[in-house]
């Protein structure tokens, strides 16, 4: 495939990504603890803060600046009277998707790879993200958090360069507290793996959302006859004479580390979601979209 | 070489690599099919799964048996098996091939060929010289020269080998081989007569010749294969009587001669059988004159040899007739003339010329007339009576001059009883009150069963000296008993005198048309053509080739004197064929010339004898290549199945089973309309307008039926804004009639249709039907009866002949007389006014046998002659049938009067 194909496909999925973000409203991520960051947001956090918004007056306290006072509400009544905002404040979020050699792969051609999907969801859901004036930036490439619509392309702009990291689990990178981090792949990696991964994210309070990207025949192994699979990150190959006979163990074998994945999330108060390509890709952004905005599961 | 019965191998020793194939056997099973290789992510979960499962690595049985064949089908095909290979060249020296290429041998000409082609492909193998030797001699009975031939000499040469139309002559051939010094110095090699099963010359002599060169082989033709021979036919009154032979009398065999015209049409097709036993079986082909006198080749079927072709000449087809008069150029009054009526009666089925006897007697003729008037000197007597006694028939009418009494008891007076002398004697004839009519005829004379018109009378005669043998010589009497026609017979030929003149002056006789019958009577009763024979050369015009078909003439071939030609022999120079001139032209024939047909004897022994019907020379190696690729092509799309790289697509095989269903479904409903019932039937003929024929239970009439009316549709869908459909029959007991415009209703035999059926079809007139009753033949009385009794039945009313006013004359063309096959009888139609349904006649009845000249096969081509025959005959039958057509739909429109000026105009009035 030239380059321009290349790139030509990863536009259509910049707008695709738009297409399916426009299906719901702007992302406000909900937070207790906003990452310890300076950056300003536009939103209100119904509480009171650094912000442009009214927010109440409250007497004047000890303490106060005197910058503080609003003299012409003061100058109705006797209290001193201090003018408070609304504490406004953008909640930073970490995005990463899977760009490893594991995830380019459909079992059909009337499928999306692994990776085009995950792609698909993570800039749709920076997309929300950014009209919610939310501050995005995508894991393992040093970019700061930020937001605007400029972001959304130059997310998009990172994802078609290729500059993005290519193992299969992100690389640790000093986060700041109480950000949010979504990790989209395909997590086919030994679990202890990425429990050290995950771990270490957990550690620095940040919260976290897991989604799994699989091929339908990663899960149910369709295959047939002499059969011999070879890995795409140079795991080496294996021959099966008749792969139908294995296939109630391989499928046991996946579940089991289903539940692993589900465990690992579980302990750290993450969330883990399941996608198949498949399914429409509207299914894990709604589930991202509720486990980010903290509604509870419909 | 290696033979196993009839299969043999070029390269035996190839077949020592099936040694072989027990270990490829182990090889092939050893060696697992190659697996599908396929990426897979989660391969770190299979490989926790991986000691569990061992792969299969052995191929499957049935792939095995695959290879295997496929091994075994390559061996076979380099070891270049032979089926049915020609084998048995015993000796060293040359293969001497003798190839009967007589007459006899063009029926199965291709088989020897193949045969030739596979003895010289055999000696070739064997490095073997050729010698070819055709039997049939060239020009003067010469041979070519015995060359040794290379492989590939022989091959052009036996290609160049034709089936000649002249026999064979073995003798030649076996002088020219012993007479050979290339073959004398030869080592001996073998033999091989490629014989065509009949005998010629002394088969035991040419035998014992042949085997002085080697071992003979002797191929022949089986039993029931050999030819038959058709002589030409000889006249019996009006029937020709064709007969063919065969050599033996081995089972029955039915064969079917056809008669072609000039103009290569076939004219009749009939068969004959011969018994069981029987070498010879007669055919009696009767025709019309008409047909008759068209008539120029009788073949049998399926037969393609010269000896199966008979050709005819003017002997056969014409029976020319001469009227004696002075002068060559037509009369200058000819309603005076005394051979008006018969001139007029003769015309149309013979062929007649006037002139001096003397000119006349120069050509071939059957007929002399003599006239009262006819100048006779005392040397044309002569002439004439030597004419009579080689076959010809000489009629002379009576009249005054003969009355008078002009030396009627001379010998040389050419009359066939004596008469009574001077004009005295007729004076009492003369004094009869009432004119005489004619007595039936007896059964003795040949006018017997013609019917006798009683308003034929006799006024004046010349009376006969009563004798011993008059009533022996009379052919004809009046009622009162004295003769009125006599005969002679002398040598192979007749004379007969008509005691009254040929014109009406003595009698009405020469107006009736008694007369007419009698003179055919008379002329069928000729031998036919009589010639005396001079030594004009005759040059060929057209002559046989070795199949049986007229060709030009080769350039070797000569011209044969006219007074040899009846003893001229069929051979190389004079190959079977027309002579003479293209006008007057005669035939020479094979057959006559040929002895007894004989099968060849059984050899001696020591010959090897063996017959054409052995399957030609087969080569496997080709098939066998071809087989084992296919095979190797469908292990290449198995390997690849098992290796998951094909997928099946339900979808195609889902479309080719739609497919077949809705073909099959088409050629189900494709059936004919005919075995339709009820709705169906209804709707199929409502839907297109179509013709309609009667059916009449007899498939020839009823295909003869469908095929006019397919004809006839094919022009009007052509010329006019009619649109038809395909033609039905239809049964008036049963089918409904309503929808058809009109019947076309073939009389036959058969007897009046069921009260059921008479009174549908009443009911289909009332409604406005139309008829048209056609008895196809003009002069049969037997179908005019059925029809009259079909009128009956259905109640007709009188019908009228057609008038020139009538619209059938002008409802699309204009037309004054109405030809079918046939010409010259009358239309009738319903009296104009007799019924309300305005004015349009609802029958309509002729017997031109219209379907006849209409009928065209699938090809679009004419079935039938139309007789007298010409495209404008033709022609003007489909124009009656699309005036009929136009007047079944819209009645009688073209005869409102606001036509007429438009019309008038176009007649040029």
């Amino acid at each position: 495939m030239s380059s321009s194909d290349t790139s030509s496909r990863r536009r259509a999925v910049h707008h695709e990504a738009e297409g399916l973000a426009a299906t719901l409203p702007p992302l406000l991520v909900a937070a207790e603890r906003v990452a310890a960051t300076v950056a300003q947001g536009v939103h209100g956090r119904r509480r009171v803060g650094t912000g442009e918004t009214f927010w109440q007056f409250r007497r004047y306290q000890g303490g106060d600046s005197a910058q503080m006072i609003d003299w012409r509400q003061s100058a109705k009544a006797d209290p001193l009277y201090v003018r408070e905002t609304e504490w406004e404040a953008a909640q930073s979020v970490w995005l990463w998707r899977d760009a490893s050699p594991s995830m380019d792969y459909r079992s059909a051609r009337s499928l999306p790879t692994k990776a085009n999907r995950a792609d698909l969801v993570t800039l749709a859901l920076a997309s929300l993200l950014l009209r919610a004036s939310e501050r995005v930036a995508l894991l393992g490439t040093g970019m700061k958090p930020s937001s605007g619509r400029i972001t959304l392309n130059r997310l998009a702009a990172l994802i078609e360069g290729g500059q993005a990291s290519t193992g299969s689990l992100p690389v640790g990178e000093r986060l700041p507290r109480h950000a949010r981090v979504i990790l989209i792949g395909d997590f086919l990696v030994p679990l202890e793996d990425l429990r050290a991964t995950v771990g270490a994210l957990a550690s620095r309070s940040l919260r976290g959302h897991l989604l799994q990207v699989l091929d339908p025949a990663e899960e149910t192994l369709p295959f047939g006859g002499r059969v011999r699979f070879e890995g795409p990150e140079e795991e080496g190959d294996i021959l099966f004479g008749r792969v139908e006979s294995i296939r109630v163990d391989y499928r046991e074998e996946m579940t089991r580390h289903h539940r692993g994945l589900e465990a690992l999330a579980r302990q750290v108060g993450w969330t883990f979601t399941t996608h198949r390509t498949d399914r429409p890709p509207q299914t894990p952004l709604l589930s991202l979209f509720l486990a980010l905005s903290e509604i509870p599961d419909v | 070489m290696w033979t196993l019965g009839t299969l043999s191998f070029v390269a035996p020793w190839a077949l020592t690599a099936l040694i072989g194939l027990p270990v490829l056997w182990w090889l092939l099973r050893i060696t697992p099919p190659a697996p599908r290789r396929l990426r897979f992510p989660p391969l770190r979960i299979l490989l926790n799964l991986a000691t569990r499962e061992e792969s299969a690595a052995k191929s499957p049985l049935w792939l095995l048996i695959l290879r295997m064949t496929i091994a075994v089908l390559l061996i076979f095909a380099v070891a270049d098996p032979l089926f049915n290979a020609v084998q048995g060249l015993r000796g060293q020296g040359p293969l001497v091939l003798v190839v009967d290429n007589g007459w006899a041998s063009a029926r199965d000409w291709p088989a020897r060929q193949a045969m030739m082609s596979d003895l010289i492909d055999e000696s070739s193998r064997a490095e073997r010289a050729v010698v070819l030797m055709p039997t049939a001699p060239g020009p003067e009975g010469r041979f070519p020269a015995v060359d040794l031939l290379s492989a590939d000499e022989a091959r052009t040469r036996a290609e160049a080998i034709r089936p000649q139309p002249w026999p064979t002559d073995r003798a030649g051939v076996l002088e020219s081989l012993r007479a050979s010094a290339a073959l004398a110095e030869a080592p001996a090699g073998d033999v091989v007569w490629l014989g065509d099963g009949l005998v010629e010359g002394d088969t035991y002599d040419f035998v014992s010749g042949l085997r002085m060169f080697g071992p003979l082989r002797v191929l022949r033709e089986g039993p029931g294969h050999l030819v038959a021979l058709l002589q030409p036919p000889v006249a019996e009154g009006d029937d020709l009587i064709a007969s063919a032979t065969r050599p033996n009398g081995r089972g029955d065999a039915e064969i079917w001669i056809r008669a072609y015209g000039d103009d290569g049409t076939l004219l009749a097709r009939q068969s004959t059988r011969f018994e069981a036993g029987d070498l010879e079986t007669a055919l009696t082909l009767s025709l019309p004159s008409e047909l008759r006198n068209r008539l120029a080749r009788l073949e049998i079927e399926d037969q393609t040899t010269a000896g199966a072709v008979a050709l005819l000449d003017e002997r056969w087809r014409r029976r020319p007739v001469g009227l004696v008069t002075a002068e060559r150029n037509a009369d200058p009054q000819p309603l005076l003339s005394e051979f008006y009526y018969v001139h007029k009666a003769l015309q149309p089925f013979t062929e007649v010329r006037r002139g001096p006897v003397e000119e006349l007697l120069g050509r071939e003729l059957a007929v002399i007339v003599i006239a009262d008037m006819s100048p006779l000197s005392d040397a044309d007597r002569e002439r004439i009576a030597a004419w009579i006694g080689e076959g010809g028939v000489a009629l002379r009418f009576a009249g005054p001059r003969l009355a008078e009494g002009a030396a009627n008891t001379d010998p040389q007076a050419l009359l066939p009883v004596m008469l009574r002398d001077g004009g005295r004697t007729l004076g009492g004839a003369l004094s009869w009150q009432e004119p005489a009519t004619l007595a039936p005829f007896e059964p003795a004379s040949p006018f017997h069963g013609l019917a006798v018109p009683e308003d034929v009378t006799v006024e004046r005669q010349v009376l006969a000296l009563p004798s011993l043998d008059l009533a022996e010589k009379t052919w004809a009497r009046l009622s009162d008993g004295t003769p009125l026609v006599t005969a002679e017979k002398s040598g192979r030929g007749w004379l007969i005198l008509v005691h009254t003149m040929a014109n009406s002056d003595w009698s009405n006789l020469p107006i009736s048309g008694l007369f007419v019958d009698m003179l055919r009577r008379i002329v069928t009763l000729s031998q036919g053509a009589v010639a005396s024979p001079d030594a004009t050369p005759l040059p060929p015009v057209e002559v046989l080739d070795g199949f049986g078909r007229l060709g030009p003439a080769p350039a070797d071939t000569l011209a044969i004197s006219g007074d040899v030609f009846t003893e001229t022999r069929v051979s190389a120079v004079n190959p079977p064929g027309y002579y003479g001139q293209e006008d007057a032209r005669r035939a020479l024939n094979l057959a006559p010339q040929l002895d007894e047909l004989r099968p060849l004897p059984s050899m001696p022994s020591g010959v090897e004898v063996s017959g054409y019907d052995k399957a030609p020379e087969l080569s496997l190696k080709p098939w066998l290549l071809a087989a084992a690729f296919l095979l190797a092509l469908l292990d290449y799309i198995a390997s690849l199945a098992m290796r998951g790289l094909l997928r099946f697509r339900p979808s195609v095989a889902a479309g080719a089973a739609i497919l077949a269903v809705v073909l099959f479904n088409g050629a189900a409903q494709a059936q004919s309309l005919d075995q339709l019932g009820g709705d169906q039937f209804a709707l199929e003929a409502s839907l297109t307008t179509r013709l309609a024929f009667v059916a009449s239970g007899d498939d020839d009439i009823d295909s003869v039926s469908r095929a006019g009316l397919h004809g006839l549709s094919v022009i009007v869908n052509r010329r006019t804004a009619v649109e038809l459909g395909p033609p039905v029959g239809i049964d008036p007991e049963t089918d409904e009639l309503l929808f058809f415009p009109l019947l076309y209703w073939p009389v036959t035999e058969q007897g009046a249709p069921s009260p059921d059926a008479v009174a549908r079809l009443r009911e289909y007139l009332a409604a406005g039907g139309m008829i048209l009753f056609d008895t196809r033949d003009p002069n049969g009385t037997v179908s005019m009866n059925a029809l009259r009794g079909l009128a009956d039945s259905l109640e007709l009313p009188p019908l009228v002949p057609v008038d020139s006013e009538h619209v059938l004359t002008r409802s699309y063309y204009l037309m004054r007389d109405f030809p079918g096959r046939w010409t010259g009888s009358l239309l009738w139609v319903e009296q104009a006014g007799e019924r309300i349904n305005d004015g349009v006649s609802t029958v309509v009845a002729g017997s031109h046998d219209w379907a006849g000249a209409w009928a065209m096969d699938e090809y679009q081509r004419h079935m039938f002659a139309v007789v007298p025959g010409g495209e404008r005959q033709r022609e003007m039958a489909y124009r009656f049938g699309i005036n009929l057509i136009m007047y079944a739909l819209t009645g009688n429109y073209k005869a409102d009067q606001v036509h007429l000026p438009a019309i008038l105009e176009r007649l040029g009035l």
